[in-house]
């Protein structure tokens, strides 16, 4: 980093989508309070209006980013000394993070009602989480991955436990505090042994002058990996993922499970990302271990669990591993990881859709005897959650197979084929756990409670929002489907293209 | 003469010991306050680097770590009394009511 010229070059295009969504956050706050005094109002009417504002901040900032990527055009935030670059790569990251706080927005609505925890700043929290996402994925500098990471998590550790009546909730919020903290603690001590050693902050001057043959700048490399692990739930550094997603209300699970996941791994490809990276075969043999032991670890802990929400939360330490999978292919597979990411966000978000929305009587029905019978008694939903979770196993016909497939097959090119095999063999694993929900909901006789009766229509819009893509993205990866729009939507060259911006 | 080595040795030595304290201490406020000392060694090998380098760029680091740990510090002390407050104990094998 060079002290900075006088005449500051800024470019604020490069910022627009975080500075959009941060505007928006204040904004809600600022509503919530004016709102909650006009007592006309009902409760689920002021959701609304903050979600719509929420709403609007999301929707501006998806376009900004998604203009940027459909240009191609770099904007680097301080030309002097890059902090923020918006490339094609972080816009990609920007998006798939946007869509899923989107959704998240209006998944959570009726949920928080239903449980009685239904605050303004919910809405707020969402979006600044989302503004340090999409610092994240931009940042090129080790100063502006520190703050992207921190804006990210402090408001999920306030959402983790934002049933603060409930004591599941404070366990969970507690838990990845404590373990969130941590890892950060962690990989500061890792960039600043990179900095140590380099004497560059920006993570170009950084990998070029990376000394290889330095333990301490491969111990600071490490330590990075390590803390972005952690985020990412990859084993073995996933202890906290399933007592978080089952303490953390089920919304809130549904947000951080996708989007803190997009937004790690994009700073840990930003990070792994390029061809001139000296470090690289270093890095790709720490990466290769954790992918191995997160899908052996995750899909084999995963079938005995009896809690669908706890059950998820071991996929995703599984998925995870397949994400890891295509890192270790190289430049290759980065593209790969891109498709993946937006993959799980539609499926895994999908899934816990339908555990919000079957939340009944201020509490979630998440344990796998409550899906017993659902087929006959909510035939609609029990049809959706199939869907989702046959896409999270990979069946073809979902955008699991797609993602899956690339994963693989970009394995296998890179020589990779032990890693290949345990993948496909996990994945094989993965379908015995996936299927045993449907089994219990289409096999077994309904219990004797009766269930919530209707689904509120934004819980609605977003479940067949996620379906709708899980099948598109599934039959067209690449557009072709004869609507005017999706025709044009090729999401797997976009991907791609995408990854090529990294180097 | 105070060398770059000196810094690094007592950061690394105040990390380790922070990073000890916040895996075996029961008490939440007592590994708040490891992972504190975490931080700390981490803006000390920030700082040492800096005056090594003669650059200002780990020194801006060392500002922004710690405001944002001010910051992180709030939110993880607010969390500690909405336990404190449902369950009388700050005591990390209380809370244990998640188990796989």
């Amino acid at each position: 980093m060079s002290p900075a010229s006088p005449a500051m070059n800024l470019d604020f295009s490069a910022i627009a989508p975080v500075a959009i969504v941060a505007m928006g956050a204040m904004a809600v706050l600022v509503l919530e309070v004016f709102l909650a005094r006009m007592r006309s109002l009902s409760e689920f009417h002021v959701s609304v209006a903050l979600a719509l504002v929420a709403t609007l901040a999301l929707v501006l900032a998806l376009g900004t980013a998604g203009q940027a990527f459909l240009q191609g055009t770099s904007s680097v935030f301080n030309a002097d000394n890059p902090m923020l670059r918006l490339d094609r790569f972080s816009a990609f990251a920007t998006v798939v993070v946007g869509i899923g706080a989107l959704l998240s927005v209006w998944m959570s609505m009726q949920y928080l009602i239903e449980l009685r925890i239904n605050h303004g700043e919910h809405y707020a929290l969402l979006l600044i989480s989302t503004a340090g996402m999409m610092v994240l994925v931009a940042a090129v500098d080790i100063l502006t991955v520190f703050l992207g990471l921190e804006i990210l998590s402090l408001p999920i550790y306030v959402l983790a436990g934002f049933d603060r009546r409930k004591t599941t909730s404070n366990e969970a919020a507690m838990k990845y505090f404590l373990v969130g903290t941590f890892a950060t603690a962690l990989l500061l001590y890792g960039t600043a042994l990179l900095y140590g050693t380099t004497g560059e902050t920006g993570l170009d001057g950084i990998r070029a002058a990376f000394p290889s043959d330095n333990p301490l700048a491969l111990a600071g490399l490490g330590l990075v990996v390590v803390g972005l692990a952690f985020k990412v739930s990859a084993a073995p550094f996933h202890q906290w993922t399933p007592d978080v997603y089952e303490g953390a209300p089920t919304s809130v699970t549904g947000f951080m499970s996708v989007t803190v996941k997009a937004a790690a791994f994009a700073a840990l490809l930003r990070f792994a990302g390029g061809d001139v990276e000296p470090a690289a075969e270093n890095l790709g043999r720490i990466l290769w271990g954790i992918a191995l032991l997160s899908m052996v670890l995750g899909n084999i802990t995963a079938v005995v669990q009896d809690n669908v929400k706890r059950m998820l939360a071991w996929s995703a330490v599984a998925h995870a591993g397949y994400v890891l999978v295509g890192f270790t292919a190289g430049a290759p597979g980065h593209g790969a990881v891109l498709f993946y990411l937006a993959a799980y966000l539609f499926a895994n978000l999908g899934a816990f859709a339908v555990i919000v929305a079957l939340a009944d009587r201020g509490r979630d029905q998440d344990r796998i005897e409550s899906f017993a019978g659902l087929a006959r008694r909510r035939p609609g939903m029990a049809a959706l959650m199939t869907l989702f979770l046959l896409s999270l196993a990979g069946l073809p016909g979902t955008v699991g197979f797609i993602a899956k497939f690339q994963i693989f097959s970009v394995a296998v090119r890179a020589e990779e084929l032990s890693l290949a095999i345990v993948a496909v063999l996990t994945t094989v694993v993965s379908f015995y756990y996936y299927l045993r929900v449907p089994v219990w909901m289409y096999m077994r006789d309904p219990g004797e409670t009766p269930p919530r009766a209707g689904l509120d229509t934004p819980e609605a819009a977003v479940l067949s929002a996620c379906a709708i893509a899980v099948l598109l993205l599934g039959f067209f990866p690449n557009g072709g489907f004869p609507v005017p729009v999706l025709q044009d939507a090729t999401v797997l060259a976009w991907a791609h293209e995408a990854a090529a911006a990294l180097r | 003469m105070i060398t770059v080595e000196h810094v690094l040795a007592l950061s690394g030595l105040l990390f380790a010991i922070g990073a000890l304290g916040a895996l075996t201490r029961r008490n939440l406020i007592v590994i708040l306050m490891c992972i504190e000392l975490m931080l700390n060694a981490v803006n000390l090998a920030f700082v040492g680097f800096a005056r090594a380098w003669g650059d200002l760029g780990g020194q801006v680091v060392v500002l922004m770590v710690i405001a944002v740990a001010a910051g992180s510090v709030a939110v993880g002390l607010g969390i500690v009394i909405a336990l404190f407050r449902n369950r009388d104990s700050v005591n990390i094998e209380d809370v244990s009511l998640l188990k796989w």
